[in-house]
């Protein structure tokens, strides 16, 4: 060891001892050091920003203009080359940095800041926390006394209709779309004459809560945006679960689903316009999913 | 699912005349949990007319009671009634296209080609339904690499250059088969068009005058010349002046290279199944035709025969002029069809505006329609934006109906067109500002100049069949 | 029959061959949902304990689900080599784990053996295997099948090449595709999950990749993993098909839940050999997975390593050419975490070989599982030492329409060379051929998609 390394050693362990190491901090906070190394100021480009339907790392290809036109056609991570029978260092890392948003999404919580802000009224099904909820399907789908009260207080006796936002298994789904495609649901049910109502937010919500809901308000449609299950591709794309007259153990197939609402698929807003107009369709055919003949 | 929509296709040239109808298969792409995505899966032409020579009452005017009978007797033969029939297009081209004439044409064909056909001409839109007939298009996309196609009827040449899958030029030649017509007994002849006379007047090359009798021999120095227009269109010859003297009014064509060429129209037939007798048709097309398949330049590259030749134009009117909007659009009130109506397209920066902003840019772009001869129903089109906050959908609502307001004085309503997917959000958030009719649809990109038709729905009302007629192909 | 044991002190008493089956499995959080799991580690071996104890002839009489209610039941019964099982009802649990076991007996035998077990027999002498014990005992065991080409051979690793797209575009399924083969991938079969479950689309694609096939002369076999009903239609009209696929269950009401019996199957069969494309005999395709019997309800209150076995027991009666497992898909309230999918990936294949079933394995993860792509790596390794036939093959892994991650193109071509394996033989001839491969190594061609567009 020569005496540069010896002394970055030294310095390094007696700032450990101080207690100013970097520490990796939270999602959602920028990471900093506190005491930027030497005095390279740089900052590397946001791997994920690289948009990889353009991305082609195919040495030498014979016909790579043709192949790209193809490539152009799908998400799916093609012309990524290789190194050895394994994969190049950037598609590898980005391949990870799309994994941890989604992990994250799954495992993070909806702020309830976020909740307060957008006028829901926030409440809460069985499960206790994040591993309750993805073990015990059941225990997403009920409310306790408490919260069926504050579900009967926010949408009344028999409204028309019962709006609700889940987080479902992405919380990055419900924050990039759900007050877009909520405000363009009321906006479109406004049009239509329909009262919409408040607007209530489910913690750890799976799709069945909406039968919960409707035998406890007689909702005659209840409609529920909920983050879906994140892909690599996007980990915000959310669905919008739409039943007539929900009641417990109501048969899937008499949900009318629209899911792939997000950024890259249908829009916030343009989905939310569909919903209303599937919500009025509903309400004059009282009917929903296989028994709704569109 | 599959719904079907017939279309017609009719096509009133300078030489022929001809219909054809094509059955357009609608599919739903998108699965059964998401939106509709519902869009033409299939393009096929299910009857075909006899070739026709278009009947006329002179030199360049359309006999239009000649032509009724025409597509009358075809609707016969075909076996559909005009009922059948729900979109579709009337292409009058060439040298024939004048335009109270065509006006007239139309007015004849009114009962057959039923409402909802709409009546065009313009060299771009005929150099872009010829090449999609000739399947030139799909080639260039199918192959990844470049197409300049070539329809060469009986007055014109239309041309296309198609990159991949996307259009990159259109341009028109005044280089056809019937630019000199003569006698198929004796040789004599009868007509020579103008742009061949001022060949003559250059001193390029002796062209024959009318009268005259003529063999191969003595024609053959007018036809390498137009011959070579068409090399140095696609750069196979160096220089323009060949090109310049046969580009018709408006084309800006500039020359260009593509590794493979496609030819269609009358004249392609004559390049690949060669008549034995050159005054077959009574004109130079079968000579024109020879002196391509020739043409030592367009050996050097890969040739194509189109999967059209003479039909091109007419299998692209009948075929591919009608598109579909998105499948989620909104449309209240309104009677369908409407056609014709002329696009207003704000610029980038002005649709990005504030409400205020929109309202005044709309309202002094309305102006200038107004001064033009007063108000006709417009559409208003928007390129719109990717993924939309709601409170900016409201916004551009607030804007556009204000904006909107003098066409709604005079008795018209909001049509709007947009390209990003947005079109029923964006209608739901303009119903309660106003009274009366409207119309929003999306998945269309139009330009300035362009008109729009937009038919009656269809695929259980979620989507609108429409013709975009551009009349200036403008790329970029 | 003892369903009762002492364990460091305690005593621990199992209410029936199923209860105690079920309490001497590996933690499984799909057991737990099903409220059938051990309550602790200790109840957990007293329950292996008693396990290893029980004759052949105790789970042969105690099906999951009684042979007069369910059809599997009796399929796997009515299959059973009275001869063979006569040899061997008398073994216990734990005899019949060291037979397989010991070296000398070899897979012609455990063969020959495994015609006389049940579903039963095989899901608890694997809950007495530790990994490694799957992964030797499996090794042993050489299933093959033969479609167009002969998979399974000692000394291959065969790919199914997955070119899933999320709107079903011909051209982005082609990509996909022609890159996979550049790779080496698609030996074992080409075959998309479409999104669209109409009879056109398949047919569409379908036809898409005969000509592909063709086109390049690729001696492999095409497959569109729609409903079994849907590719029925598609080749009564006339698309080709080499392999009909279904997604089956351990149990006849979870079949009901995927709309189908060993009736329905056993038409597909039929017709897929009379109209089909391939040469066969073997023109079935089936996917399993733990946990989907509870998922519908139809577990009967059995676990899921005995309702997987099940599963086995039911395709192996229509001569499959290729079944394998998704065993990370279903979501972690059936396997928690990367653990548990290891162990379940390890149990199936060790479960369908000893089934005598030509066992893949779609090494895989969801996003919403404590797992990530390092551990369905680990997966593969251990499945390609345990002799696995085959792994999935999709672009970097990350299936674009189905929202999940399993092996990538890269996995299979990486394993085959740092095992020294082959791809199914006429296989690995065209690909030297195309010059994707010399040496078993890639070559500077491979990966490039744009030679097969030429």
């Amino acid at each position: 060891m020569n005496e540069k390394e010896l002394r970055a050693l030294v310095e390094r362990m007696v700032a450990e001892l101080a207690g100013q190491a970097p520490t990796p901090q939270v999602k959602g906070a920028d990471y900093h050091p506190t005491q930027p190394e030497g005095t390279n100021t740089g900052c590397l480009d946001d791997i994920s920003e690289i948009d990889l339907r353009q991305q082609y790392l195919v040495p030498n290809p014979r016909n790579g203009a043709a192949f790209q036109d193809l490539k152009r056609k799908t998400p799916a991570r093609i012309g990524v080359g290789r190194a050895g029978a394994r994969y190049k260092t950037i598609t590898m890392l980005r391949v990870r940095a799309d994994h941890a948003a989604a992990q994250d999404s799954v495992f993070s919580h909806v702020d309830e800041a976020f909740v307060d802000q957008n006028g829901w009224v926030f409440c809460q099904t069985l499960c206790a926390d994040k591993d309750e909820y993805l073990t015990r399907p059941d225990r997403g789908r009920r409310f306790d006394e408490q919260n069926q009260q504050i579900i009967k207080n926010t949408f009344g006796v028999s409204p028309k209709v019962a709006l609700v936002v889940g987080d479902g298994l992405s919380s990055a789904a419900i924050e990039a779309n759900a007050p877009d495609c909520m405000e363009a649901i009321r906006a479109g049910l406004e049009g239509y004459g329909i009262q919409p109502g408040k607007v209530l937010f489910v913690k750890y919500c799976r799709v069945g809560a909406s039968d919960h809901i409707g035998e406890l308000t007689g909702a005659e449609v209840v409609c529920m945006l909920v983050g879906e299950r994140p892909g690599l591709v996007t980990a915000e794309s959310m669905s919008a679960y739409v039943t007539y007259k929900p009641y417990l153990g109501i048969p899937e197939s008499k949900r009318t689903v629209i899911s792939n609402i997000h950024r890259q698929g249908t829009t916030a807003v343009e989905a939310g316009a569909h919903v209303a107009e599937l919500i009025k369709t509903m309400l004059e055919k009282k009917a929903s999913g296989i028994d709704l003949k569109l | 699912m599959a719904e079907e929509l017939l279309s017609v296709g009719i096509d009133i040239g300078t030489s022929t005349t001809q219909l054809v109808i094509s059955r357009l298969t609608l599919e739903n792409r998108a699965n059964p949990f998401s939106v509709p995505r519902i869009s033409i899966a299939k393009r096929e032409v299910c009857y075909r007319s006899g070739i026709h020579f278009t009947p006329l009452r002179s030199d360049t005017v359309i006999d239009a009671e000649g032509v009724r009978a025409i597509v009358a007797e075809e609707y016969e033969k075909s076996g559909f009634s005009r009922e059948d029939v729900s979109t579709g297009a009337v292409i009058i081209t060439g040298e024939t296209a004048r335009k109270e004439n065509a006006r007239e044409v139309l007015r004849a064909l009114s009962a057959f080609a039923g409402d909802f056909v709409v009546a065009t001409a313009g060299p771009d839109l005929e150099s872009i339904l010829a090449a999609r007939g000739a399947g030139a298009d799909e080639y260039a996309r199918e192959n990844h690499c470049k197409v300049l196609h070539f329809d060469i009827g009986g007055g014109t040449s239309n041309l296309s250059l198609y990159d991949r899958g996307e259009l990159a030029a259109t341009g028109c030649l005044n280089v056809g088969g019937r630019l000199i017509k003569l006698e198929r007994e004796s040789g004599a002849v009868t007509y020579v068009s103008p742009v061949l006379r001022r060949l003559g007047e250059r001193g390029w090359c002796p062209v024959p005058a009318v009268g005259e009798r003529v063999g191969p021999e003595e024609l053959a120095p007018v036809v390498q010349i137009m011959v070579e227009a068409l090399e140095q269109a696609a750069l196979l010859r160096p220089g323009t002046d060949r090109l310049e003297h046969f580009k018709t009014e408006g084309t800006r064509w500039e020359p260009v290279q593509a590794p493979v060429l496609s030819f269609s129209g009358g004249v392609a037939d004559c390049i690949y199944d060669p008549q034995g007798d050159w005054r077959a048709y009574g004109d130079i097309g079968v000579l024109l035709g020879r002196a391509i398949r020739d043409s030592a330049a367009f050996r050097s590259v890969r040739l194509r025969r189109g999967a059209e030749t003479i039909r091109a134009t007419v299998v692209g009117a009948g075929s591919h002029s009608t598109d579909l909007s998105g499948s989620t659009i909104f449309y209240r009130g309104v009677e369908f069809p409407l056609k014709n109506l002329p696009i207003l397209k704000l610029t980038e920066e002005e649709e990005r505006g504030s409400a205020a902003d929109l309202e005044g840019a709309l309202r002094a772009k309305l102006g200038w329609f107004a001064d033009e001869g007063g108000l006709t129903q417009t559409a208003l089109a928007l390129r719109g934006s990717k993924n939309p906050e709601y409170r900016r959908v409201k916004e551009l609502a607030q804007g556009v109906c204000r904006g909107l307001e003098p066409l709604c004085q005079e008795g018209f309503f909001p049509v709007l067109v947009v390209e990003a997917d947005m079109a029923k959000v964006l209608g739901q958030a303009m119903a309660p500002l106003l009274e009366g009719p409207l119309l929003c649809l999306d998945g269309v990109g139009v330009d300035n100049g362009d008109y729009i038709d937009v038919g009656a729905p269809i695929a259980n009302g979620a989507v609108l069949p429409v013709v975009i007629k551009t009349l200036v192909f403008n790329k970029g | 029959m003892i369903l009762k044991t002492k364990l460091l002190g305690h005593v621990y008493e199992f209410k029936s061959v199923k209860d105690v089956l079920a309490k001497a499995n590996e933690e499984k959080s799909g057991d737990r949902l099903a409220g059938i799991a051990a309550e602790n580690a200790e109840e957990r071996v007293a329950a292996k304990v008693v396990v290893a104890n029980l004759t052949l002839a105790d789970l042969r009489n105690h099906p999951a689900v009684p042979y007069e209610e369910d059809e599997v039941t009796r399929i796997i019964q009515d299959d059973v080599n009275e001869k063979i099982y006569g040899e061997i009802k008398g073994w216990t649990v734990a005899e019949l784990r060291e037979w397989l076991l010991d070296e000398k007996n070899d897979g012609a035998a455990i063969r020959r053996i495994s015609r006389g077990l049940t579903a039963e027999m095989i899901a608890a002498v694997a809950k007495l295997m530790s990994n490694m014990d799957l992964i030797y005992a499996a090794k042993k065991i050489t299933v093959t099948a033969h479609c167009n080409t002969t998979i399974g051979e000692p000394g291959t690793l065969s790919c199914r090449l997955q070119p899933n797209h999320p709107t079903d575009d011909p051209d982005g399924i082609m990509a996909s595709l022609l890159e996979g083969l550049t790779y080496g991938a698609g030996d074992a079969v080409l075959g998309l999950n479409p999104v669209d479950d109409s009879v056109e689309s398949v047919r569409r694609v379908l036809d898409r990749f005969q000509e592909i096939k063709k086109r390049w002369s690729i001696p492999t076999q095409i497959c569109v993993l729609a409903h079994v009903t849907t590719q029925m239609e598609a080749v009564r009209q006339g698309a080709p098909c080499d392999l009909i696929f279904q997604s089956i269950a351990g149990s006849q009401k979870g079949n009901e839940a995927f709309g189908l019996d060993g009736k329905l199957i056993e038409e597909a069969r039929q017709l897929a050999l009379r109209e089909g494309t391939a040469q066969g005999p073997n023109v079935m395709y089936f996917e399993t997975g733990q946990g989907s019997e509870l998922s519908s309800e139809a577990h009967h209150g059995a676990d899921q390593v005995v309702m997987e076995a099940r599963c086995y027991g039911f395709a192996k009666r229509f001569q499959p050419f290729l079944v394998n497992t998704v065993v990370g898909f279903i979501g972690p309230e059936y396997l928690y975490n990367s653990k548990q999918v290891i162990r379940a990936g390890l149990e199936d294949h060790f479960m369908g070989k000893l089934t005598g079933i030509p066992m893949g394995c779609d090494a895989c993860y969801t996003n919403h599982m404590k797992a990530d792509q390092n551990d369905i790596e680990d997966l593969a390794v251990l499945l390609t030492t345990a002799g696995c036939n085959y792994f999935m093959g999709i672009p970097h892994g990350d299936d674009v329409m189905l929202n999940y991650q399993t092996t990538g193109f890269h996995e299979t071509a990486a394993l085959r060379e740092m095992f020294g394996l082959t791809a199914i033989a006429p296989f690995q001839r065209w690909l030297e051929d195309m010059g994707f491969v010399r040496d078993n190594k890639l070559t500077e061609l491979a990966g490039d998609a744009s030679i097969l567009l030429a």
